[in-house]
C-alpha cells in the first residue's frame, strides 16, 4: 500500500495537468460544434468533398459532424490519442524511472518482493488512467449535453469511455511491458511512445485503404471506432478478445521480465 | 554463526568480468572490512548479495537464508547505505524516511529523530535542496532507522566531512557493540583499518587474501628508522629479514620482517641518536598484497 500512495503522490501534479488538458480538449472541442451548427448538410459535403487520406488522418470518416455525436465522435479520435499517449508513458516511466532517477538501489534493498512493486505501481497507474477516463466520461457528456441542446447521449458516450478505458488499458501493459524488458531505463518511454505512433499510422492506413483492412488487428486504434458506436454497434467482442489478450500478455511480460532482470544501479 | 557466506559468488556482464568466484564469510558480530581500488568489484558484489543483480554461478546465504530465494525476509534485516546516495527529490526528508519506515512494519520515529540530531539533519528540508554530504546522512539514518542485524556499507564515506566521519564511525561501532554485524566495502584502506577486525581484499574481481586486520600487519615488515651519531657499518645490517635497505649519512632506514630480537641485539651495539619502528599501514599493506599477486602471475 505504501508504494501504491506514494506512487499517486508523486505523479499528483502530472495527474491534475492531465485533467486540466482533457477538460479543455472536451469543453473547447465541443464549443466548436455549437459554431458549426445549423451549417448542417453542406458542411457534411464539404467533408465529403475532403481527400480520403486528410478524412483519415483527422478522424472524420463516416462521420455526420453535422450532429452532436459525430462531432464528438471526431473530437473522441484526439481523446483516444491524448489519453493513450498519457497511459503508454505512465506504464513505462512508473517502473524505468526508478533506474532512471537511480532510486531502485532504495526501493529495491526493502523487504518487499519485486512482483510486490510492480503490483503497488501498476494500480497506481491504473488509477490514474482510470481518474483521466472518468473527467473525460463526466466532461464529455456534461458539454455533448451543453452544446447539443437536446439528444439522448448517455449510452453511446458510456461506450466511447467505455472502449476508451480498454485502450488505455492496453497502452499502460504495452508501456509496462518495454519498460521491464528494456535495461535501459531511458529508452522505455521513447520505444513506447514510437509503438504508439506507428500503430496510430497503420491505423491511418487501415482507414485510407480497403485492402489494408486486416490491419485493423494489430492496431488498437482499430478497436474503438466512433462509427461502430453512433451506429450502435458498440464495441466488436473480438476486439475486446483481442485486447484482454495483449493485456494479460503484456501484464505477464512485465511481471517475468522485471522479476529476472539485472536492475540498471 | 556465519551471518554473510559466500560461495564461489560469479558474475559478468556479458563477455565483461564482474567478480569471479568470490568466497568469504562474515562471521556474527563482526566489522568486516571489504577493500579493493574502484572497479575491482566490491558494488557488484554487494549488489549480487542484495539481489539487485543476479549472479551468474555460486551461491550466498545472509542470516542462513538463501540471498535470492529468500530476499525480502532478508531485507527486513538489512540496513544498506550504497556509495552514491539518490532519493525522491521533490520529498521532505522526514516524508522520505517516514516511507522508508513504512516498510519494516515498527514504529522507527524516536530512532529517526535520535539518528538525525547526532548526524544534525535537518528533516524539513527538500531532498533536492540537500548538499550530497547532507544525502549521505540522510542515507545513514535509512540504513539504521530500522535497526538492522546485518549494515552493508559500500564506500560510506566520501562526501562526509571527517567531523562527521568519526560520528558516523561512532555509530557503527555502537550498533557493533549491540551485536550488529557490519560489512564495509571501501578503498580508503586507514578507514577499514580503523573500524574492521577482518578484511576481504578484491582485485580484478577476485578475492586476493581474507585475513585478520592484526595478522596482516604481523606479517608484514616493520619500517625502521635510525639516527646514529658516528656512521654505521653497512656489513651490520647484512641481516636476514631485511629489506630496502637505504644508509645517509647517519640515517639508516630498512624494513624488516622475522625475529624482532636479533635485529633489537644489533641495533643496540650502535651508537644510538634515536629510533623509529612504524607500523606499515595497510595501504603498504594492501600494495605488498598487490606486488605478490602479480609476481604470482608472472611467474605462472
Amino acid at each position: 500500500m505504501n508504494i501504491f500512495l506514494q506512487e499517486l503522490k508523486a505523479y499528483r501534479k502530472s495527474l491534475t495537468i492531465w485533467i486540466i488538458g482533457v477538460l479543455v480538449m472536451v469543453f473547447s472541442g465541443m464549443s466548436k460544434y455549437a459554431g458549426m451548427e445549423g451549417a448542417g448538410q453542406s458542411l457534411n459535403e464539404l467533408m465529403n468533398n475532403m481527400p480520403g487520406v486528410l478524412k483519415a488522418m483527422l478522424g472524420i470518416q463516416s462521420l455526420d459532424v453535422s450532429s452532436p455525436l459525430g462531432f464528438y465522435g471526431v473530437l473522441f479520435t484526439y481523446l483516444v490519442i491524448m489519453l493513450t499517449v498519457h497511459a503508454v508513458m505512465i506504464g513505462s516511466t512508473i517502473l524505468s524511472k526508478e533506474e532512471r532517477d537511480k532510486t531502485a538501489e532504495f526501493l529495491m534493498t526493502k523487504p518487499v518482493t519485486r512482483p510486490f512493486i510492480i503490483t503497488s505501481k501498476l494500480f497506481a497507474a491504473a488509477v490514474q488512467v482510470t481518474i483521466l477516463t472518468i473527467v473525460s466520461f463526466v466532461s464529455s457528456l456534461a458539454a455533448v449535453y451543453y452544446f447539443a441542446g437536446e439528444g439522448e447521449f448517455f449510452r453511446e458516450i458510456l461506450i466511447f469511455s467505455l472502449g476508451l478505458w480498454m485502450l488505455q488499458v492496453l497502452f499502460l501493459t504495452i508501456g509496462s511491458g518495454i519498460a521491464a524488458m528494456k535495461k535501459n531505463p531511458k529508452k522505455a518511454p521513447a520505444l513506447s511512445a514510437a509503438i504508439l505512433l506507428f500503430t496510430f499510422f497503420i491505423s491511418i492506413m487501415a482507414d485510407m485503404t480497403e485492402n489494408l483492412q486486416p490491419l485493423k488487428y494489430i492496431t488498437p486504434f482499430q478497436y474503438v471506432t466512433a462509427d461502430m458506436v453512433i451506429n450502435g454497434n458498440g464495441i466488436d467482442g473480438i476486439y475486446i478478445f483481442l485486447t484482454c489478450i495483449l493485456v494479460s500478455v503484456f501484464i505477464w511480460v512485465t511481471y517475468d521480465r522485471y522479476r529476472k532482470r539485472d536492475l540498471y544501479v | 554463526m556465519n551471518v554473510i557466506e559466500i560461495n564461489g559468488l560469479t558474475k559478468h556482464y556479458g563477455k565483461a568480468r564482474g567478480i569471479e568466484d568470490v568466497t568469504f564469510s562474515v562471521k556474527e558480530g563482526e566489522i568486516f572490512g571489504f577493500i579493493g581500488p574502484n572497479g575491482a568489484g566490491k558494488s557488484t558484489t554487494i549488489r549480487t548479495l542484495l539481489s539487485l543483480i543476479y549472479p551468474t554461478g555460486g551461491s550466498a546465504t545472509i542470516l542462513g537464508m538463501d540471498m535470492i530465494k529468500d530476499a525480502p525476509e532478508i531485507k527486513k534485516q538489512v540496513g544498506y547505505l550504497p556509495s552514491e546516495v539518490f532519493y525522491y527529490d521533490n520529498m521532505k526528508v522526514i516524508d522520505l524516511l517516514n516511507y522508508s519506515a513504512s516498510f519494516y512494519k515498527k514504529d522507527c520515529s524516536s530512532r529517526i529523530k535520535e539518528l538525525a540530531e547526532r548526524l544534525d539533519l535537518d528533516l524539513n528540508k527538500k531532498i533536492e535542496d540537500l548538499s550530497f554530504g547532507n544525502k549521505k546522512k540522510v542515507g545513514i539514518v535509512q540504513g539504521l532507522l530500522h535497526s538492522p542485524k546485518l549494515i552493508i556499507l559500500d564506500e560510506p564515506t566520501s562526501g562526509l566531512d571527517p567531523l562527521m566521519q568519526q560520528t558516523f564511525f561512532d555509530l557503527l561501532k555502537e550498533e557493533n557493540e549491540k551485536g550488529v554485524t557490519i560489512l564495509f566495502s571501501s578503498h580508503i584502506l586507514s578507514e577499514v583499518q580503523k573500524l574492521c577486525d577482518r578484511v576481504a581484499i578484491i582485485k580484478d574481481g577476485k578475492i586476493v587474501k581474507v585475513e585478520k586486520i592484526s595478522t596482516l600487519r604481523e606479517n608484514n615488515y616493520k619500517k625502521f628508522h635510525i639516527e646514529t651519531k658516528t656512521p654505521a657499518d653497512q656489513e651490520m645490517f647484512n641481516f636476514e629479514g631485511i629489506k630496502d635497505l637505504e644508509m645517509e649519512g647517519n640515517s639508516i632506514r630498512f624494513l624488516f620482517k622475522g625475529d624482532l630480537n636479533p635485529i633489537m641485539g644489533r641495533i643496540a651495539e650502535l651508537d644510538i641518536g634515536n629510533v623509529w619502528i612504524e607500523e606499515p599501514d595497510l595501504e603498504e599493506i594492501f600494495m605488498h598484497y598487490y606486488e605478490k599477486e602479480d609476481q604470482g602471475r608472472e611467474h605462472v
